[in-house]
Formats: C-alpha cells, structure tokens, sequence
C-alpha cells in the first residue's frame, strides 16, 4: 500500500541550526494553515467546557466589566482617586476601555496556561502546540464580542451615536491581539518551563491595568505619564477606543509605533515559540 | 531511506535529568542556545542527567510489527514518544515515512464535560484529522466504541471502559502509516480487547507498521515476528520474537533470584531466623531423561525439582508448585498427605514434581514454588513467578489447554454413509 504523499519526517537534536533559520517561517505558515481545523475545535472545547458548569454562563462577561466600572465610579464621586476630564459619560466610556483591555488581559493569561493546562496531552499526542496557544485566546474574543454588544447597549441608553470609527473596530482590534499572543506565546513556554510565571503573570496583568489609562484619562504631569508615553498597551487601547468615541485617533504616532512594536512581538513569539516546543515539552 | 523501510533510528538517546531544579535551568540553557543558533550540545550528559534511551539503532520494513520489550524504566516510552517526535533525540536520527498514530494513553484529549459526540471531534482534530474525514468515519466510530445511548452523555459520566474504548476507537480511526501501541490493550474487557486486535491485524494487513509496548509476553509473541529488547535504556537483544522474548525472562528470572538473595543474605545478617523456618533453596525443571532444560514440547514429561533447607523442623510440609501465563493460573501442583512425602523436614533435602504428559498450549509460563505448613497459604516460603518455562512453538499457541489428540484421514465412502445416517436420524 504505497501512497504518494507520504513524507519522510527526520528527528534529530538541533534541527533548524541544520535547516536553517529561514525554513523556520516556511514551517511556521505551514502548521498554521494545516491546523486551522483544530484550532477551531480546541476553541470550542474550551468555549463548551466553561460554560457548561456554570450557572451564569455568558454573563460573567457583563458582569465583570460592569463592577470594575463601578467600583472606579464610587472612588471618583468619593474623590479618592481622580479619572480626570472625560466628555462621554463615564461608564460609557469605561466600559469601551475595559472592553479592549480584557482583551489583552484575558488573552494573555490564557496563553500562558495553556501548556500547562494540556499538560498530559502534550506528552501523549504529537500535534500542534501553537495550535492550542492561538485557541486560548478565542476565548477572551468571544468576551470581547459580548462586552462591545455591552458597549452599544450602553450607547442607546445614553442616546448617543458612536462616531463612524466604529466600523475600524475589527481592525484596531489586530494589533491588541498580535501583543496578547506574541507575549501569550513567550509566557507559556516560560510558564511551562518555571511555574512562577503564571503567578507572576496574573499580579503584572492587574498592576498594569492601573499603570494604563483604561478607567481614566492620560494623566498631565508626573511619574505616571512619562510611563504612559512608553506604554504600547495605552495606545492600542486608547487609540481604538478613541475611534469608536470620536471618529479620529488622537495621538497617531504613537498608535502606529505601537501597532508596529505588536508585530514585532508576535513574530518574535512565533519564532520562538516554534524553535523551543519540543524542549519545553520535555520539562513539562 | 530506501523504499520500504518505515522507520530508521540510528544510534537514538535521550538524556533525562534526575533533579527538577536541575531539569528547569538545564532546559532555559538549552533553549538559550537554541535561540542563539548554538549547538545546544545535547550529546553531552551534564551532572545529574543520564540517558534514559542509549545508542538505540534498529529499521523497520512496511507490514512489520515490532515488539518493545524491558523491565519498567528500561526506556521504552520514551523511545516510543520520539518516534512520535514528541521529543527529540539528544544524538542520533529517526526517519520516519507517513503519518503516525499513536495510542500511548487513549483518551488523553477527552475533557470531562463534554458529551462524547464533542469529544470525537475535538480528539480527532487532535489525532490529525480534518473535519471532512472526521465526519465520514463518525459512524464508524461510534459503532466500535459501543457507547451507545451514551453518545450524548458527558464523558466524565462514562465507566472507564467506556472511557477507553471511544479513545482506543478514535485513535485507530486516523489511518496512521506507524500505530505506536503503549500497554493500551490492557483495560478494556476481554470481547473489545480481542476486537481491538482484530483491527490491528486488519492495519497490519494494509501494511501499517505496529510498534508494540506490552508487559504481556504472550501478546507480545502473538502480535510480533520481531521484538526489541531494552535494558536500561540500550538494545540487549533483537530479533525474532521467540527467542527474545526468553532471553528477557531469563535475564528477568536472574535478575529477580539475585535481588531475593539479596534480601535473604540482609535478613540472615539483621533477624536470625525464627524455629521452625525453611526456604527453598532452588528449583529445576527436567526432561524425560533427567537432564535439566528450560524449553518443552507440548505433551513431553517434565520434572519439577525443589530443593530446600529447613533451619529448624517443619512438620506435616506442603510442597506446591503453580504455572502462569498472562497473569491467569494454569495449573496447580500440590502435595497431599496422599503423597508419599515425609512428614517431617530436617536440614536440606528435595523433593520432585513429575509430570507424565505436560498438556499445556504453547507459551512461556511463570512458575512459582511454594513451601508451607500444613495448609498451602501458610507459607514458609514463596517463590512467586520467578521461575519460567517454555512450552512448545508459537505456531500452534491457541486455546486455553492442549488436549491430547490426533488428527486422520476417514475413507471417502464411510464418510459418505455417516452423512446419510445421520439424515435418516
């Protein structure tokens, strides 16, 4: 039974220092078209898996956005903490923010659990890990989906219309993703390698979110703004959330150094991310 | 590679690390050089590594099945996940031509909350097949695994042999070019695990090469013309089947007499012996002529020679002796007080086991050999499955006993009138 499409695979220790660096991203660009299928399906196994045993379901995704905005509301009328001058309403325009930044968030630490949580799997089945990276962060997507249903809700209550940027929301979304998974990708194999990461991780995710301008606006002077000037995750979420609010981006040059900085990490991640998975896998 | 050759592995190892700190800084080292487009110079053991697989080479032609055989730890799972390319040799290379499948733990992508019908498709896609192919065999699936009404049931509802036949029966759905087979076969009851067989020789007929993991010798024997035989980590012995399927249980049977003299000599050192203790000192399997031998043929006489040593006085002794093959007992041997044995032991002596006739089907059986007091489990000493005997050739290994039988020809019209006969009847 000879068939003419079977391929030789060679295994051997330092394989792409003998292929050479370029095959890399030939081989990358294959495993991703080949999987897309898969990817698919480790999505909705996740996706069926955490909903399955829950009694709220999808409305967590409401829910958490909504006490975060809250809980930055009552400090502001309370004057503990300042959000400075905002012309949309504040929930609004909370909201819309958070919505961008649970992406990255979310994203983020489901990418780098994910090799750890296939755990077993990885030792038993020979397939694509980069697979099961990508998947996990379908699942902050789809709360971004209901989040942003959250946000034009939140439009019609106020009677306001969202300005025609709102159209350029699939797009100003790309580069928020490409950072999450570029870094998703990195902090899994740390996370498999050293344990630490995770937990690392999940305390940088909740600082960061009151290192960047979300739930409120760039600060004038200071410390804080210095950071804020160097801070990627504040253009791509300001700049998005500038363009469904206003119609124009704001501060383009930072937007765009940003969204460039965001490739650089994602194919930074893939690569690495391709050239080391089997020796993760080892110390798994 | 030349054309029918599946596999090729030549001089593989794979180095693991004892210690889990040791494991973690090793392995950012090499992926550091691996970065840096450095030899990462993995054919070098750092300290506190070892190689767990050591300079293994062997080739396999397309339709051959080949045996892995070793004691726990002698590297045969981890030779198995790189011939998946699960993990990659330290030195060495493995070529391998198609797509391979394996069923190293069957199952091993299930999650427990979703339904079974989920669970196909989210383990195929794993096991590497695409939508399209996943639908077409669907059906085929679920008839193999038996689930049933289950098939809308969460899997974490399932029994585990339910578990592991909709896992066994996804896995032999992908039409692999190499199956890798790990120990799978041993859950399951016995009707699926004989029709999991039934598909492998179905496979094996296409012509997919089958590489086996099994502790079961007998499974071994049956499945596999060739078997390798691993011995912390390196290649002791590899050929046919038969013969290296005795030469591991021989070197299993020493290696088990050494650790028991071992322990006995620790024993003999720390707690002197209390009265009335024994053991048996050895045993010795003989043919018709008296001559010591390890191999038989079915229907032969064999002799069972048990020497002992009472340290103290054993009164009314039992001697027993007992013949297993895949972990089920054959045949027992105990002595009675109809046997004309003494009453009492003193001091060192033997008694003999004669078999006129040994009705066994072809196999290896593991023999162990007991000494008691009065009652068969009051041990004095056990000797339990240390021994082995071979019985007769593979060919003819079927069937639970091998009664004594011939086969004739009857004549062409005395068929013929029985026929009518038994018409008329």
């Amino acid at each position: 039974m000879k068939r003419a499409d079977e391929t030789v695979t060679t295994y051997e220790p330092d394989n792409s220092l003998r292929k050479g660096y370029l095959s890399v991203f030939g081989e990358i660009v294959t495993e991703l078209r080949e999987n897309r299928w898969l990817m698919y399906q480790l999505f909705r196994r996740d996706f069926l898996a955490l909903y399955k045993q829950s009694l709220l379901g999808a409305l967590w995704a409401f829910i958490a956005p909504l006490a975060g905005m809250a809980l930055f509301l009552l400090l502001n009328r309370s004057g503990i903490f300042l959000v400075g001058e905002i012309e949309a309403p504040y929930p609004l325009y909370a909201v819309l923010g958070l919505s961008f930044w649970q992406l990255f968030a979310t994203g983020i630490v489901a990418g780098s659990n994910s090799l750890v949580k296939a755990g077993s799997m990885i030792l038993q089945i020979n397939f694509s890990r980069k697979s099961l990276v990508l998947a996990s962060s379908g699942q902050a997507a789809v709360s971004f989906l209901i989040q942003f249903a959250l946000v034009l809700a939140l439009f019609a209550l106020y009677g306001i219309a969202p300005g025609i940027g709102i159209l350029a929301v699939p797009l100003a979304v790309i580069p928020i993703m490409l950072l999450t998974l570029g870094m998703g990708f990195i902090s899994a194999l740390l996370n498999a390698l050293v344990r630490d990461t995770g937990t690392v991780l999940s305390m940088l995710v909740t600082f960061l979110m009151f290192l960047t301008p979300v739930l409120y606006t760039k600060p004038k002077d200071g410390l804080l703004l210095r950071i804020t000037e160097y801070n990627p995750l504040y253009y791509l979420v300001s700049g998005a959330r500038d363009l469904v609010l206003t119609g124009a981006l704001a501060e383009q040059e930072g937007y765009f150094l940003s969204a460039l900085f965001s490739v650089g990490v994602f194919l930074a991640g893939l690569v690495v991310f391709h050239l080391t998975e089997t020796r993760i896998t080892e110390r798994i | 590679m030349e054309g029918d050759t599946v596999i090729k592995a030549e001089h593989v190892s794979k180095k693991y690390s004892r210690f889990l700190k040791k494991s973690m800084l090793y392995g950012i080292e090499d992926i550091g050089r691996n970065l840096l487009g450095m030899r990462s110079r993995s054919g070098v053991l750092r300290p506190g590594e070892f190689w767990s697989v050591d300079d293994v080479s062997f080739e396999v032609k397309r339709g051959e099945t080949l045996g892995l055989i070793g004691p726990n730890g002698s590297g045969k799972t981890t030779l198995l996940k790189m011939l998946n390319g699960i993990f990659w040799p330290d030195r060495g290379r493995i070529m391998v031509r198609g797509r391979v499948g394996a069923l190293i733990a069957v199952g091993a992508g299930f999650h427990p909350l979703l339904t079974g019908r989920e669970n196909i498709y989210v383990n195929g896609a794993i096991l590497g097949m695409g939508r399209r192919e996943i639908g077409r065999k669907f059906d085929s699936i679920v008839e193999f695994a038996a689930i049933g009404d289950f098939l809308d049931t969460p899997v974490k509802h399932y029994s585990s042999g339910m578990f592991v036949r909709l896992g066994f029966s996804v896995a032999v759905h992908c039409e692999p070019d190499v199956l890798l087979v790990d120990e799978v076969l041993a859950v399951g009851d016995t009707g699926f695990q004989s029709k999991c067989y039934r598909r492998i020789a179905e496979l094996m007929e296409k012509g997919v090469v089958i590489i086996l993991v099994a502790h079961n010798m007998e499974t071994i024997r049956h499945m596999c013309r060739k078997a390798l035989f691993l011995w912390k980590g390196q290649v002791r012995d590899m050929g046919d089947s038969d013969g290296v399927v005795l030469h591991y249980l021989r070197l299993l049977q020493e290696e088990q007499i050494r650790k028991a003299q071992a322990e006995k000599g620790e024993q003999s050192r720390t707690a002197p012996e209390r009265g009335g203790g024994g053991r048996i000192t050895g045993i010795e399997f003989l043919d018709g002529q008296g001559n010591r031998a390890d191999a038989f043929a079915t229907g032969s006489p064999l002799r069972v020679r048990m020497e002992y040593e009472a340290s103290g006085e054993i009164e009314h002794p039992v001697f027993a002796i007992h013949l297993y093959a895949g972990g089920a007992l054959y045949a027992s041997f105990i002595s009675d007080s109809r046997s004309p044995l003494p009453e009492r032991l003193q001091g060192r002596g033997a008694v003999e086991l004669s078999i006129p006739q040994l009705h066994l089907p072809a196999g290896v059986y593991a023999v162990s050999a007991v000494l008691s007091r009065e009652v068969e489990y009051n041990h004095i000493d056990w000797h339990n499955q240390e021994y082995f005997l071979q019985v007769g050739r593979k060919e003819n290994s079927i069937g639970l006993v091998a009664l004594p039988h011939r086969w004739s020809p009857v004549a062409a019209q005395a068929a013929l009138k029985a026929k009518r006969t038994g018409e008329a009847g």
